[in-house]
């Protein structure tokens, strides 16, 4: 995509330089780090040489050798020295380096995460492969652990950062009018703190991996290989990037309106941002804690969840979960906006009970951080827990009844244009309506007894995760790709993406439910007889799914190359990054807009276009 | 199992993934037929839409009613699961069906992919109808919370006062070792228990969190280091993992290597099997 945007210029092996920087930094930063830990030892008395504090303070500063590198150190901190900056590139090569316009940074993330998920979605396949017999077909059960839980913390940055950070940062500053994020620095600094976790969780591969899943509860976690504290550093890494993202979507969603755009007139997509970065902002430091007492349990021996020395195990889970669940709602909540979004401009009628939605938005937010434990209705917590978890887990059904009353109001009495975006909108709304009653028979305590921890987990999920979000992110590729690349893409090899994606996953998933009755527990390489032909069917299935990924590379490859130029507004859609070209400029907007009337005015024939454009240059402040 | 993946394959794969080629090769195409745009009143849209739910609705609930999920249920605390699972599956089923029959209608009867249709109706849902939608919401959620959750609760999750057994579990990397302190039994790797007498394993493990889960009981529970945990129960029916999988005491929380291996049989038997189990085991003891 990068490359396509800006190809008439020209390009070269000179575009890594920032990257190739950040590199050689981040070895010296690591051998430096590696050199200092021998040296405090052999002065303290041990022996030099300790992999693990090795790698820790190694990687502490390589990562910061990293950042400097790639770009903070000339483009950020040298002014806080008072030295001369230098001003961003305006090259392609900027796509590959330390730049603050929010459409690039958007653009890294997107195509950085995509390729997570291509790369994970192959190891699901892979775990497919492997399940089609009772016994394993392809893996050891060592390397099965190890695939299965790199697939899940893979699929699960895939989830926070692919919508929020590729789309949240492309589209939110287009949606308000603005030209920029707040804190543009700031969230370059969110996105090139991201490779780092990806070398960690594929290098972490070459010193024993992990074999504890994403969850990676303790004891297993403070005993396995030495691959689980690459996995440690990496969500604490990935964690300050959510977080430091979150802070910036809140503060450019507060402060960074066009004028006339009040909270009642934001796009309901920028809603679900502010929403699910209120969690990320609030949360996502209670996962970082948690991995930081593993890595002393296991370095510096603390006895956090070590019950033969005053810890419990438990502790762990619970501050875990404190994070892992309100995850749940930042992967999706975005998923939700997409989808009422497409859904308002392709059933061309005003977003039914606007507020409502946003409430069901704000009330989901609410309760997040008050839910967690349902995930340990089995763990042998408190049995004086059960009842009160129980009930505000139900209660979560009261929001999100109000998101499906805004999509099924919306569609109801429209005139559906069926293309892409609009097909997926319609699977999420399918989907996570799966998704979500599976969910009430999770949170009632008597029946999660039954299925916990079974294959009925593993198919409620990715109903939620992959029918509520995925679906979503592939929709909202569909419908800003024009806006994005200023190219159309083939229509049919998106339908054909749409229907294979939407039966194989269906048919893959739905039979998952049946395999939990029948007594298949989750993260298993290797499950009892009775269950080899469902399992068969499953695989046959998911392999149908895999392939749909196929037509979709297919298509963005040939558009990319191929595709026909594309309109500004091909969708005639009312929202502000309709209303500037396909790509937009740097700066956005030719001239600021003023807004003037609803996002979602459609219908009536004399509705006010959503805003009008000032001359250039007049004031750009945020609205009320 | 081979004819199973052809099969799915076949019936799935095979017609899509040849569409996929086709339209690959020959473009450009007009992937969806271009409907004429539908203009049903609103008595007429609400009317289809009711009867599609109707009978979803009524197919479903049929379904729910007739299908066995669970296909054991060998414990008292198990048909009380099974029993809460179906109701609450009931419930569900004419919540899906209304989104189902929404979508359904307005794809099929309002829908269109050729060229940008007009505006449709302007209303934005600022009247009763959200309340009334969020009092119909708040009230099924209550209807849950109360039966089955709170009501069966209890029942599922509470100790026995008077258990006519006790056995002790512990779980390690990767297997499970049963003591029977009143029959003076250590280390066994199965576990065998009488029909209709009321038992209780009181759980712990000795390395890192395992779960005790027993698929044809229904239930489980995770087993801790340096906490224990317990399940109670009644088997009412007979059992055995030669014949029936589900009878087998799982490892269900990943717990390393062997998770997925880690299992050993379960056993309900007679009281006069049961008896001779203890006898046979007591003597290989001493």
């Amino acid at each position: 995509m990068a490359v396509a945007v800006a190809r008439q210029q020209t390009f070269g092996l000179s575009a890594f330089g920032s990257v190739f920087r950040g590199l050689t930094n981040a070895a010296a930063g690591f051998a430096l780090a590696v050199l200092g830990v021998a040296i405090v030892r052999w002065l303290s008395g041990h022996d030099g040489w300790d992999f693990d504090q090795a790698l820790i303070f190694g990687y502490i500063f390589g990562l910061i050798g990293w950042l400097m590198g790639v770009g903070l150190w000339s483009r950020w901190a040298k002014e806080w020295f008072g030295l001369e900056t230098t001003p961003d590139s305006r090259t392609p090569d900027r796509y590959f380096a330390f730049t603050t316009d929010h459409k690039v940074i958007g653009v890294q993330y997107l195509v950085t995460f995509l390729t997570l998920f291509m790369l994970a979605g192959a190891m699901a396949m892979l775990i497919r492969l492997h399940l089609i017999t009772p016994e394993g077909a392809v893996f050891s059960e060592a390397e099965y652990n190890r695939v299965m839980s790199m697939h899940g913390i893979i699929m699960v940055a895939v989830a926070v950062a692919s919508v929020i950070g590729g789309l949240g940062n492309y589209m939110v500053p287009l949606l308000i009018g603005s030209d920029d994020m707040a804190f543009p620095r700031l969230n370059a600094l969110s996105f090139w703190l991201v490779p780092p976790v990806a070398v960690l969780l594929l290098s972490a591969q070459a010193f024993g991996g992990w074999d504890s899943g994403w969850t990676s509860y303790p004891p297993l976690s403070t005993t396995n290989a030495t691959g689980q504290l690459f996995f440690c550093l990496a969500i604490i890494t990935f964690g300050l990037s959510s977080i430091l993202g979150g802070l910036n979507f809140l503060i450019t969603i507060i402060f960074m309106r066009a004028p006339g755009m009040s909270w009642t007139r934001i796009p309901i997509f920028v809603w679900a941002i502010f929403a699910a970065s209120w969690l990320a902002l609030t949360f996502t430091q209670f996962f970082a804690a948690a991995m930081f007492m593993v890595i002393l349990d296991r370095v510096a021996g603390t006895a956090f969840f070590r019950a033969d020395a005053g810890g419990d195990p438990l502790l762990y889970q619970h501050v875990f979960w404190f994070y892992s669940h309100p995850a749940v709602y930042i992967f999706v909540l975005p998923g939700f906006g997409i989808t009422l979004e497409i859904l308002a401009h392709f059933s061309r009628k005003p977003l039914f009970a606007y507020k409502w939605a946003v409430g069901g938005l704000m009330g989901i937010v609410m309760i997040a951080g008050l839910v967690w434990a349902h995930h340990m209705f089995v763990s042998g917590m408190s049995n004086n827990l059960l009842a009160p978890f129980l009930i505000v887990t139900e209660i979560i059904s009261i929001p999100t009844g109000l998101i499906f009353l805004s999509a099924l109001g919306t569609i109801w009495m429209g005139r559906l244009w069926l293309k892409p975006p609009m097909l997926f909108a319609l699977a999420v709304i399918f989907n996570f309506m799966i998704g979500g009653v599976t969910g009430i028979h999770l949170a009632d305590v008597p029946t999660d007894i039954s299925l916990s921890d079974t294959y009925f987990v593993v198919a409620h999920f990715h109903y939620t995760i992959i029918g509520g979000e995925i679906f979503a992110l592939f929709g909202a590729i569909y419908y800003w790709f024009p806006k994005i690349t200023g190219k159309m893409y083939d229509e049919g090899l998106a339908v054909v993406h749409f229907w294979l994606m939407f039966i194989g996953f269906n048919v893959a998933f739905l039979p998952m439910f049946w395999a939990g009755f029948d007594g298949m527990n989750r993260r298993v390489a290797a499950y009892t007889d009775n269950l080899a032909d469902l399992n068969a069917f499953i695989s046959a299935a998911s392999f149908v799914l895999g392939a749909s990924f196929l037509f979709f590379l297919a298509n963005m490859a040939i558009s990319l190359l191929s595709g026909e130029k594309a309109e500004a507004n091909p969708w005639h859609a009312r929202t502000l990054e309709w209303q500037t070209t396909s790509p937009p400029p740097i700066e956005n907007f030719a001239s600021t807009p003023v807004v003037v009337a609803g996002a979602y005015d459609y219908g009536s024939p004399s509705a006010q276009p959503h805003a009008m454009f000032s001359p250039a240059g007049a004031s750009d402040d945020a609205g009320s | 199992m081979l004819i199973t993946i052809l099969a799915a394959l076949t019936l799935l794969g095979i017609p899509l993934l040849t569409a996929g080629i086709a339209l690959l090769t020959e473009r450009p195409v007009q992937p969806v037929r271009v409907r004429p745009l539908n203009s049903d009143s609103d008595a007429k849209a609400g009317l289809i839409t009711f009867v599609l739910w109707a009978i979803l609705t009524g197919a479903g609930v049929a379904a729910v009613l007739v299908v066995d999920f669970y296909s054991v249920i060998g414990s008292d605390r198990g048909q009380e699961i099974a029993d809460a699972f179906r109701f609450l599956t009931a419930l569900a089923v004419p919540v899906g069906a209304l989104v189902v029959s929404v979508i359904v209608y307005s794809m099929l009867r309002r829908g269109s992919a050729g060229d940008l249709p007009p505006d449709g109706p302007a209303f934005d849902g600022r009247g009763a109808f959200p309340r009334l939608w969020l009092g119909v919401t708040a009230a099924l959620t209550l209807l849950v919370m109360i039966y089955p959750g709170l009501w069966t609760l209890n029942d599922v999750i509470k100790k026995h006062d008077h258990p006519d057994l006790v056995i002790e579990v512990a779980a390690m990397q990767w297997t499970w070792l049963m003591e029977y302190p009143d029959y003076g039994l250590k280390n066994q790797t199965e576990i065998v228990i009488p029909v209709d007498k009321k038992v209780t394993f009181n759980i712990t493990s000795r390395d890192v969190v395992h779960s005790f889960w027993v698929p044809a009981f229904l239930m489980k529970v995770d087993a801790i280091p340096g906490h224990t945990t317990s399940i109670s129960l009644v088997a009412d029916d007979l059992g055995d993992y030669s014949d029936e999988p589900l009878y087998r005491l799982q490892c269900a929380e990943l717990c390393g290597l062997s998770h997925a291996n880690m299992r050993v049989p379960v056993r309900v038997v007679t009281n006069e099997e049961f008896d001779d189990w203890v006898a046979q085991k007591s003597a290989a003891a001493r």
